[in-house]
């Protein structure tokens, strides 16, 4: 299988002023079309960095990350959010929906810097919801549905630009742990059914069955 | 896709309806300045051109004083011995002197504050008809010595609105007989006038003689230039002659040059005007910036999720550019509103209560359209850095942003 992305040598630092924070230490490793890849690793350990860096939130300090055999980090932040709308689905831990907008907006939204057409866009949209189990809750916001719903939501929105890679950081962190299992059988079945790449970064072991492949990180060091 | 920044847009405005409205009637009070100041200055402009109009283009105008602002302060008048020069200036069919003042008139009970003008009916009658365009509708011009008078139209609708041609009325313990009543003759000002002949109004006012200032009709075939040059000489002949007298003061115009000065200090008024109602408006472009930059800081955490669900800066410049385009539009088109409908009725309350003046707002498409597309632009530019900002938030920052 050919890799989607490869990170080579890369060093992320902060400038804390007087100290040099180094989150990540000389970290490399590839990342395979198809792989469902759980990143591990406790809070404080680089984890959420790292997940910046392969979905192209982020450029690296030093090193160099390859984005399906293009060099992104010296892309700029216009060619990166070309990507990140094009190829990579975001699930975030606090959901990071709009709160005026209702659920079938909040997935529309993303196509909007597509330049697709609205009436596609919407159907596309009530489609998805429908694949999470949602139909019943399409012109409701935020504040009116579950956590288990919002998270639901948001990977709707993820898919509406059909990336080829869904990242999730922590998906399962605000919501109960019956809730969080669902979250991960529906990024299970994106993975197998749909072929899609997921990336998952977590710091509950329990999660590591659901991956083929776990990079356990610790200091900002990819542990073996 | 600019449909959907549009949309976007509006619903941002209305999470805070309060703020946005707030900042919208900022836009919506200078808006409103200048459409209602900018139409009733044109519209003072379009009166004053318009009474000037009436008089024919080879009309000339004298008047005491070095220029018009001294003539209309000072209470210096033309003699009669000027008045009698300027008649016989070559190139003058004839003149027409018509002092004026305010008088008590009074009608069966009623008691009104009327301008008074003296004519000499004689002398003036066929540049009144035919260079001024006065007609009566009923009755005749006064003829002298018979103490009659001549009313505006106005004075007969309105003022008085009883009256009948041959009715008596008592001017300072004189009575007068209505001969006539005149066709409108374009302005309010003129239409609320009394008219009476020269000597009735000399003997009713106690002004013995000369006239505040005095028009000159230019024979047909000669240049009003010259016969304006002529003038100047003869007057200063007139004075020098004269005991005691200064060097020669009195301002000779024709109908042209006055229009043109007029028309250029109404000009600058409207500068004027425009430029302090700007500063209303630019007051109201800050406000617009304020709460855009208040809003950027409350949202960047959504600014962060825009662009990790793939939006470039100039999506983010954009759906806040239309965020602060609206507020001036709508500010706009609201401000444009009540200032069409405080012109309006400025204009109506002038006409109701005070018939000697006259004004009508004057409202083109191009000022509407003016007052709308320049808040939207004031909107935009005032959007435009606190958009920027948004749009410079790096990615990573924004969604942490609590």
């Amino acid at each position: 299988m050919t890799n989607i992305i490869k990170i080579e040598n890369v060093w992320k630092t902060y400038d804390l002023g007087k100290i040099k924070l180094n989150v990540l230490k000389n970290v490399s490793l590839e990342i395979d079309q198809g792989d469902f890849a759980i990143i591990l690793g406790p809070s404080g350990s680089g984890k959420s960095t790292l997940l910046n860096l392969v979905s192209c939130l982020d450029v690296p300090t030093k090193g160099n990350i390859f984005f399906k055999g293009k060099n992104i980090s010296e892309f700029s932040e216009d060619e990166l959010a070309e990507i990140r709308g094009k190829d990579i689905g975001f699930v975030f831990q606090r959901f990071n929906l709009l709160p005026h907008l209702t659920a079938l907006e909040n997935v529309v939204l993303p196509t909007i810097f597509q330049g697709k057409e609205e009436k596609e866009s919407i159907g596309l949209a009530k489609n998805i919801l429908e694949s999470v189990g949602l139909k019943e809750r399409l012109n409701h916001r935020p504040t009116e549905l579950s956590g288990g719903e919002n998270q639901r939501v948001a990977i709707a929105r993820a898919l509406i630009n059909n990336p080829e890679i869904v990242v999730a950081d922590e998906p399962t962190g605000n919501i109960d742990s019956r809730t969080g299992d669902k979250i991960m059988d529906i990024l299970v079945e994106l993975n197998k059914k749909e072929g899609k790449t997921v990336i998952v970064v977590t710091h509950n072991n329990d999660q590591v069955k659901y991956g083929n492949r776990i990079i356990r990180i610790k200091d900002g060091e990819i542990v073996k | 896709m600019y449909y959907e920044y549009f949309k976007v847009a509006v619903k941002n405005l209305r999470v805070r309806p309060l703020r946005s409205w707030l900042t919208i009637l900022g836009i919506v009070i200078g808006i409103f300045l200048v459409t209602s100041l900018m139409s009733l200055s044109e519209g003072l402009k379009n009166s004053i051109m318009g009474e000037l109009q009436t008089m024919g283009g080879d009309l000339i105008i004298v008047m005491p004083g070095e220029d018009m602002f001294s003539s209309l302060m000072g209470g210096n008048d033309l003699t009669d011995a000027d008045l009698n020069s300027i008649e016989r200036t070559r190139g003058v069919e004839t003149i027409v002197a018509m002092p004026w003042g305010a008088e008590i008139v009074r009608y069966e009970d009623e008691a009104k504050t009327i301008l008074i003008t003296g004519i000499s009916f004689e002398r003036a009658i066929t540049l009144l008809k035919e260079d001024m365009g006065w007609h009566t509708i009923e009755g005749d011009f006064p003829r002298s010595g018979r103490r009659e008078i001549l009313l505006g139209n106005l004075v007969a609708k309105n003022i008085l609105p009883d009256i009948r041609v041959g009715d008596e009325v008592t001017i300072k313990g004189k009575r007068f007989y209505v001969s006539g009543y005149l066709r409108s003759l374009g302005n309010s000002q003129d239409d609320s006038m009394i008219m009476m002949d020269l000597e009735d109004f000399r003997l009713v006012t106690g002004k013995r003689e000369g006239a505040p200032m005095a028009m000159a009709k230019v024979v047909s075939g000669f240049e009003v230039a010259d016969v304006v040059r002529n003038i100047e000489e003869s007057l200063e002949e007139t004075r020098k002659r004269r005991v005691g007298e200064d060097t020669p003061s009195f301002s000779v115009l024709s109908s042209d040059t006055v229009s043109d000065m007029v028309g250029s200090i109404m000009g600058i008024l409207q500068v004027a005007v425009f430029a302090f109602a700007s500063i209303a408006i630019i007051v109201g472009g800050i406000g617009v910036t304020n709460t855009m930059f208040t809003s950027v800081n409350e949202r960047t955490k959504e600014i962060g999720i825009l662009k990790a669900v793939g939006a470039k800066k100039s999506d983010i410049v954009m759906i806040f550019l239309f965020e602060s385009g609206i507020i001036g539009l709508i500010g706009g088109v609201l401000g444009v509103i009540l200032g069409v409908a405080t012109s309006k009725g400025a204009e109506l309350i002038l006409a109701y209560a005070n018939q000697m003046f006259y004004l009508e707002a004057h409202l083109s498409f191009f000022l509407i359209f003016f007052g709308v597309a320049f808040s939207f632009f004031i909107g935009c530019i005032s959007g435009y850095l606190p958009a920027r900002k948004a749009a410079m938030l790096e990615p990573v920052d924004a969604l942490r942003y609590e």
